[in-house]
Parts: structure tokens; sequence; C-alpha cells
């Protein structure tokens, strides 16, 4: 099996999901701590907090995939299989921990 | 009607895992002769975490209030507190991972080795997390049962 280089999208929007995953988490501690600003803000925006985390977690992890793939002259960003592996494993398995971890201290 | 969206979301949540485990298997033998079902399959992944996602998006948002309050006020608050917040915001990383696997399953998996390991690893977090979410369903559904239980 050959060692080839993962096509400009799956690098781009592998490490856009990376990053989403983080922003994600981001949001999440934000919107909850600070009820009457961000959380409401959320609610006001699309009638509740969840579509509202959902269509902006979506607007960024497409967002980001696109400018990623434009970037290096249109070849994409550069990143290693096995860098993109770690951004995309780690990025998940923190962003669960933390949200498990932050419902099980606030909750 | 509510009941059968709450109901066709685990179904298809399940039914999720499954296709989950048949493409982890396929792209561990990925050949050239699998290549086609390997991307197909992976569009059947997009596929049905997309419609879980939106039934279970709107029984939460339509109809999930009259639960939890029961569920708060009976023996097993946890299970709105931390399954059911826990969960809400999971399967949304989960929702971009599997709209991700079509889009990495487009390399040729027979010889990028690359590709084919980041496959699996998303893959086995997709399945991992689905079967997760699946046991953190069942939770709330109890939280809400043992409120209804006579005191």
């Amino acid at each position: 099996m050959e060692n080839i280089e993962i096509g400009k999208y799956g690098r781009s929007f592998g490490l856009s999901f990376a990053i989403t995953c983080l922003f994600s988490v981001i949001l999440l501690i934000l919107k909850e701590t600070n009820q009457h600003t961000v959380m409401a803000w959320m609610k006001a925006a699309t009638t509740h907090h969840w579509i509202t985390h959902t269509l902006l977690d979506v607007i960024v992890f497409v967002v980001l995939g696109v400018v990623f793939a434009k970037m290096n002259d249109g070849q994409g960003i550069k990143i290693s299989p096995d860098r993109l592996n770690s951004f995309i494993v780690g990025a998940f398995v923190i962003s669960g921990i933390l949200i498990a971890g932050f419902y099980l201290v606030i909750g | 009607m509510n009941y059968f969206t709450l109901m066709a979301h685990a179904v298809l949540g399940s039914l999720l895992g499954l296709a989950g485990v048949w493409f982890f298997v396929d792209v561990l033998n990925a050949k050239e002769e699998n290549q086609g079902r390997i991307r197909i399959m992976s569009l059947i992944i997009l596929g049905l975490m997309w419609l879980t996602y939106l039934l279970a998006g709107y029984f939460y948002v339509i109809h999930y209030s009259a639960d939890k309050t029961l569920v708060l006020k009976g023996p097993w608050p946890f299970a709105h507190d931390f399954f059911m917040e826990s969960k809400e915001h999971v399967v949304m990383m989960l929702l971009l991972l599997a709209t991700y696997l079509p889009i990495i399953a487009h390399n040729n998996l027979t010889v990028n080795k690359g590709a084919r390991k980041v496959v699996l690893w998303a893959t086995g977090l997709l399945v991992l997390t689905t079967v997760a979410m699946e046991g953190a369903g069942a939770i709330i559904s109890m939280g809400v049962r043992v409120s209804l239980l006579p005191k």
C-alpha cells in the first residue's frame, strides 16, 4: 500500500472538523455561563439555542473547510495524514470529555 | 406522532451504528473492487445521521419540554442534567463527523494509507459514540418512566 497524500478536501475539512469541535465546546460553555446574554441571543436568533448552536457549528465547519481548501493557491492546507488524524481524534475526544465534564460539574 | 419521531430516531440511530460497523469492516478490507461500495456506505451513513438528527431535533425542540419537567421532578434528574445535556451537544460533533466521512472516503482507500487510517479512526469514534448515545437515550427514557411510578 502506497503512502500518498490525502486529497485537499479531506485535509481541509478534517482540520475544519477538529477546530469546529473545539469551537462547539467553547460556545457551549459560553452560552451556559452567560444565560442572559449569549444564551438569550441564541434563543432569540432561531427560537431555540440548540438550533442556533447547530447552525453555527455547520457554518464554521463549511466556511473553514472551504477557506483551508483555497489556501496555497488552491492546493489546500498542508498537513500530514498522521497529524490530521491526531487533530481529528484529539479534538473529538477532548470535546467529548469537556462536554461531559462540564455537565457533571454544572448538572 | 410525537413518539413515532422519538422511536424512529432511536431505530435510525441503531441503523447508523450498524452501518458504521459495516463501513469499518469494508474499509479495513479496502480493495479496488469495494471502493464503490465504501463510498456508497459513507453516503448512507451521512443520510442516516442527518435523518436521525433532524427527527431527534424535532422531538427535542417541539415536544421534549414536557418530558424534561417530569424527569427533573422525578428520582432521576441526572437523566436530563447530565445525559440529555451531554447528548444534545455530543451529537453535534457526530453530525459533522458523519458529514466528513464521504469527503475523506472519496480518496482511494486501497492505495492511500493516510486516508484509510483517518477513515478507520473517524468511523471507530462514530460507532462508539453512537452506541453511547443509544445508551444515554435509554437512560433519559427511563428517567421519564421512573418519574411516573407511584410514590
